[in-house]
């Protein structure tokens, strides 16, 4: 658990790091990692239709703390395989491919890219919220007829800039010394993060779908997008309710129930229900997916 | 008490039926509401059937066309442009279409009305809105015009990402290694043929042993070749066991002699349902039939004299083009308008690849009403045009009376076979005799030309006897 600060230790901390964020971002060269080259091909691979499952497990074998975390997850009991996994083909023929590929995406983004020491648990929140983003955006698209494995690589990496932010601030000069508050950091990681995101998705030539996404996903955002996938529109209702189903959402049902976006959307109280329903299945999910 | 709004005529349903019937009401001056429960206005017709499917497969041709020109003119295209700008070209057609709509919709003073419809009684309907609320609406004339959805059979899990139907398979993003297409109407026909060109490998698995049954066979015989041409498998003659995604790349399909198919997405077409459950029909006093439609008389009025139901929640043709006439016939009669004559040789138009288009009596319907028919026929690579196009597998079928005098039915295989059709039909409503077709000019060279030349196989077969 992280000790939040005093409100003037915080906004020292704020005014020191903020003009520092600008700076970097302002001179428009970011220095932030590039995409591991495992994380890049397993992207290429999910959306690449001449792919097979022995592609994608060649691919995650290369990374040993991958392949070991995707065993893990197959095996857990939110998967409850009838028999244990012992190999990636098999984990893959369980969990699916296209679960796969935006999991070891994910995971491997997560353990191998930003390298933020310290607020361990905090950065397991942010992929918590992300992870459980995506997976909400798959039962969303699936109820407007959209493409569900779009929306949940959408979902997965539209908070992509936080651990991005993150790792910026973790560069910052702190002439005391000693770490930043949480506190701080999530409210520069609230404001930094899709300037980040956005620098990050085109640097890593994300999916444009993607890129719109980490642009455009808030509430007063959203109608920009344009890509007829919608998958902007789709993570901006999945990620009121993967809050709500990690309890970390500052809105209860009723209020995400009466959101502009679930207008938008088109979702009737009827379909809304159906979604809210599945709150308990999307965080047993989550739970097996985060390292 | 509920906020309520009362019109002359009051419409459920925007789509094809719904809009022409709602239009025709406004023309006839009544205040008319019209009800739809998407955002957008045009119904299945504009944005899951007719419109996208069409777009999709025009730009298919066009695209298939443009590669092969690539070998003449030397250039090349970027591989994953395919699917990509086949959708977003999908998606600006679709989006024009419905602006159309709404605008006329306008014009015409038409109250739109967002919501989903549910009758109270014979003369009201509750409007269930998007944020929960609910209004009222009540009108002496009620037009059921809630159109139908694709049928999920009990046996396939359909997961709209793996296991897609008539809807959900506009929403890919890449062209599948493979596809297996559960059923031979005419929408697993129209997207089995257009995959299967797009290079995609189809197999098309249904229970009759050819696919679309209802029409002439030397029609679908052209169908079924070409289809194979481009690597397209029909297995007739089946029966499914079960269908299953394997979790990361096939969806296996277990015939019931134990065979399985394998391929990475699956298109269920099956059937459609009328869209009538949440309709509340009872409370209006009526009773869906046993095949879940509204049941009407050749007005389309249902068994509640004020009540009117058009287009697809009626039940076959199910048709866009005939939904748009039943709505404004409905209308009409309701209103003691004259809606003109009816309707008498109703075309039926497939958009497979070649297209399929027929009109009026088959050579098997002829022959079961007068006995026996005299039929002629005109190979389009017979044909100046077709030649000139290298049109190789078109064939037009003229069906005539025993004397083969009298026009009886056209049936077209091949491209454009779906405007060439209305020349065949113009002949049948005006009772053209076989004849008509040798002594007059057509432009040279057209396939319109085909009319001749069966024509004159018909009058071949006559000078014989
Ligand atoms: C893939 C495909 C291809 C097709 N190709 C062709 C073709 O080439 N040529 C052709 O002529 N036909 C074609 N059709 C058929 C054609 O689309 C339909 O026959 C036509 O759309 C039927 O029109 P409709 O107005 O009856 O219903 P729909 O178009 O289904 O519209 C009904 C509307 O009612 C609304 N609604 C339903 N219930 C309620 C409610 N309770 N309250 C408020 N609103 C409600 C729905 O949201 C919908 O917008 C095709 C269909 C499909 C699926």
């Amino acid at each position: 658990m992280s000790i939040s600060s005093p409100p003037s230790l915080v906004e020292a901390e704020l005014a020191e790091l903020r003009p520092f964020l600008q700076k970097e971002l302002e001179a428009g060269t970011l220095d932030l990692p590039l995409l591991p080259v495992v994380a890049h091909q397993v992207l290429l691979v999910s959306g690449d239709p001449n792919a097979d499952s022995s592609k994608l497990s060649t691919l995650i074998q290369q990374d040993q703390a991958l392949a070991a975390q995707i065993l893990r997850i197959a095996n857990s009991p939110a998967y409850a395989p009838r028999s244990p996994i012992v190999s990636l083909q098999q984990a893959i023929a369980w969990l699916g491919f296209n679960m796969l590929a935006g999991l070891a995406f994910s995971v491997s983004v997560q353990s191998g890219v930003f390298k933020i020491s310290g607020h361990q648990q905090e950065i397991q929140g942010l992929w918590r919220q992300a992870l459980a983003t995506g997976l909400y955006g798959k039962e969303i698209a699936r109820r407007i007829r959209h493409n569900v494995e779009n929306a949940f690589l959408c979902g997965i990496l539209h908070l992509i800039g936080k651990p991005g932010a993150l790792h910026l601030l973790s560069r910052a000069p702190s002439p005391t010394g000693s770490s930043h508050s949480w506190t701080a950091l999530e409210i520069l990681l609230d404001e930094f993060h899709i300037p980040v995101g956005t620098v990050l998705g085109k640097t890593w030539k994300l999916p444009e779908s993607v890129q719109e996404t980490i642009q455009f996903y808030q509430d007063d955002q959203y109608h920009h997008a344009i890509s007829p996938a919608k998958g902007t529109v789709i993570t901006c209702l999945a990620h009121h309710l993967a809050s709500l189903s990690l309890q970390t959402s500052p809105m209860n049902e009723d209020a995400i129930r009466h959101l502009p976006v679930v207008r938008e959307l088109n979702f009737y109280p009827e379909d809304m229900t159906a979604l809210l329903e599945l709150q308990e299945s999307i965080r047993k999910n989550v739970e097996c997916f985060v390292i | 008490m509920k906020p309520s709004s009362s019109f002359d005529v009051l419409v459920i349903g925007s789509g094809p039926a719904g809009q022409k019937a709602a239009i025709q009401g406004a023309k006839a001056g009544k205040r008319v509401g019209l009800v739809e429960q998407n955002r957008e206005v045009g119904g299945a017709c504009v944005y899951q059937g007719t419109i996208p499917s069409k777009t999709l497969r025009e730009s298919a041709l066009q695209m298939v066309r443009f590669l092969q020109a690539t070998d003449v003119f030397e250039f090349r295209m970027r591989d994953d442009v395919k699917i990509t700008s086949l959708m977003t070209r999908l998606h600006h057609v679709v989006r024009a279409h419905g602006e159309f709509m709404k605008e006329q919709l306008t014009r015409n003073g038409i109250t739109p009305l967002h919501g989903r419809a549910k009758f109270r009684s014979d003369h009201e309907v509750d409007i269930h809105h998007v944020d929960g609320t609910c209004t009222t609406a009540s009108a002496p004339l009620i037009i059921i015009a809630a159109g139908s959805r694709p049928r999920i059979p009990d046996h396939v899990a359909i997961d709209h990402e793996h296991i897609l139907d008539s809807d959900s398979i506009l929403s890919l993003v890449y062209l599948p290694k493979s596809l297996t297409v559960l059923g031979g109407g005419v929408i697993a026909s129209e997207y089995a043929s257009m995959f299967a060109l797009l290079g995609v490998q189809v197999t098309m698995i249904d229970s009759a042993d050819r696919p679309l049954k209802f029409l002439d066979q030397e029609l679908t015989d052209q169908f079924s070749l070409a289809f194979e041409q481009t690597g397209g498998r029909y297995r007739g003659l089946q029966k499914i066991q079960h269908v299953q995604w394997d979790g990361y790349s096939h969806v296996t399909t277990t015939l019931d002699n134990g065979e399985t198919v394998n391929s990475e997405k699956m298109l269920v077409a099956l059937g459609r349902v009328a869209n009538i459950e949440y309709l509340n029909i009872s409370a209006a006093g009526l009773e869906p039939t046993s095949r879940g439609l509204i049941a009407v008389n050749d007005h389309c009025q249902t068994s509640v004299p004020h009540i009117y139901a058009v287009g697809d929640v009626i039940g076959p043709p199910s048709l866009a083009s005939c939904s748009m006439e039943q709505g404004r016939r409905a209308v009409c009669h309701a209103l003691g308008l004259d809606p003109g004559v009816a309707p008498e040789h109703i075309p039926m138009g497939i958009y497979t690849i070649p297209e399929m288009s027929s009109v009026g009596l088959s050579e098997q319907d002829a022959i079961g009403k007068f006995g026996s028919a005299l039929v002629g026929r005109a190979k389009f690579y017979e044909i100046a045009r077709g030649q000139i196009s290298g049109m190789t597998n078109g064939l037009l079928k003229m069906v005539a009376d025993p004397d083969g005098k009298e026009l009886l039915g056209v049936h077209i295989v091949g491209e454009g076979a779906t405007e060439l059709i209305h020349i065949g039909q113009m002949g049948l409503l005006h009772h053209i005799q076989v004849d008509r077709f040798i002594e007059n000019i057509f432009n040279f060279p057209t396939l319109a030309e085909a009319y001749r030349v069966a024509a004159l196989d018909i009058a071949k077969q006559r000078s014989r006897r």
